[in-house]
């Protein structure tokens, strides 16, 4: 459905025709008025045609020149980019290298950790720790561990050893 | 001087024959003419520049003609019809040809200067006319009437003129001074000029009825007394 704006339009650029042309025509109050306004029109597209219609476009070749110029120009930093991306480090493996850098790293500092921990403790201790103490031998036995890392100080407790197998001895 | 650029019909991809022959009387050669819009743009997608310089050749003047009209400024003007086609040589190749050339570029054309439009009136600044240019380029109607000199109070006359007009035009929105430059002017079909535009056909006859609504108000005694 056309407004009224575009129905005008038409009207007044000759471009309804047919039933469309005499539903608008028979619906217009001041048929008169209306094609007094069409003449107005017209006069003023020919006012505009002639006063705009030509342009004096000085110095058309450098014109073409420059844009030349500007294309040839343009043209010069997507060759840069381009021999850029064809050194070795590109985008995708800066990234890779980053990563894998990162990861071995975080490899190497969980070993370091894992390995420095032991350490700290005796490998004496660790025996007695892992040792069971025999219940036929001593049936009252109990062996407690307290231990301040901070303070590198661990103390051994047992109750009701009465010897230490020989292979518990420290080395 | 620049001679009259104003064929009638658009030069359409899709039509086999050449490009408008006015156009080509004034701004190719007879070599150049016999070469299609479709057949440089086919060559420009393979990168020849050399094409894209025919282009420009055919379309330079009306172009900056419509540009001229719109910002009132040669200077501007020219930078930006540099850019409009600046823009159409990096964007050639997703040129299907849809549309004809001309069409295509005037879309470039019209996002352009209305951007720079808009970004104008934000920004304020500067008055909307170059006052300095006073038209000293522009011979109205210098084509199509015999050349005789004329006399001063005419030349006056017709500045005058000018100046209305373009102080007119300043006063519709960048959209409306697009649709009515290009239907008056380049006398554009209402298909032509939407393509352009980007815009539905009935938006295009809607600016125009308030566009020329605005023009007749504001030159009716100029029209009327000549």
């Amino acid at each position: 459905m056309k407004t009224f704006e575009e129905k005008w339009t038409a009207w007044l650029d000759g471009q309804l025709s047919g039933r469309e042309l005499a539903e608008f025509e028979a619906s217009l109050p001041d048929r008169a008025a209306a094609e007094a306004e069409k003449a107005d029109v017209r006069k003023l597209g020919a006012l505009l045609k002639r006063e705009l219609g030509i342009s004096a476009f000085a110095n058309e070749e450098f014109f073409s020149h420059q844009l030349r110029e500007r294309i040839r120009e343009s043209s010069v930093p997507s060759a840069k980019w381009e021999a850029k991306a064809s050194t070795w480090w590109t985008i995708p493996r800066l990234l890779w290298t980053g990563t894998a850098s990162l990861a071995v790293f975080l490899i190497f500092t969980v070993f370091v950790i894992r390995d420095k921990n032991p350490a700290e403790k005796s490998q004496y201790l660790t025996q007695i720790l892992n040792a069971r103490v025999d219940p036929v031998v001593s049936p009252n036995a109990t062996v407690s561990m307290f231990e301040v890392k901070q303070d590198r100080v661990t103390v051994l407790w047992t109750e009701g050893l009465q010897s230490l197998p020989a292979d518990y001895a420290a080395k | 001087m620049a001679a009259p650029v104003r064929p009638r019909k658009l030069s359409g991809l899709n039509e086999t024959g050449p490009a408008p022959v006015q156009f080509m009387q004034t701004e190719a050669t007879l070599a150049q003419a016999d070469v299609s819009d479709l057949d440089l743009v086919t060559r420009c997608q393979a990168g020849d520049t050399e094409a894209f310089d025919q282009l420009v050749t055919r379309y330079r003047i009306r172009v900056f003609g419509m540009i001229y009209n719109m910002v009132h400024s040669e200077q501007d003007a020219w930078d930006l019809a540099q850019d409009s086609f600046l823009k159409a040589w990096k964007s050639i190749k997703r040129f299907r040809g849809r549309s004809s050339f001309y069409t295509w570029i005037y879309r470039i054309v019209m996002n352009v200067t209305i951007d720079w439009l808009r970004k104008k009136q934000v920004k304020g600044g500067g008055s909307e006319f170059d006052d300095s240019i006073q038209l000293k380029h522009i011979e109205p109607a210098s084509k199509t009437v015999p050349k005789s000199e004329a006399l001063p109070h005419e030349m006056i006359e017709r500045r005058e003129i000018r100046a209305r007009i373009d102080k007119a035009i300043a006063q519709l929105s960048p959209e409306q001074r697009a649709v009515i430059l290009m239907k008056e002017i380049e006398e554009m079909e209402y298909h032509e000029i939407a393509e352009a535009l980007g815009c539905s056909i009935g938006t295009v006859m809607s600016r125009l009825f308030y566009a020329r609504k605005k023009l007749q108000n504001l030159l009716r005694d100029v029209y009327e007394n000549i």
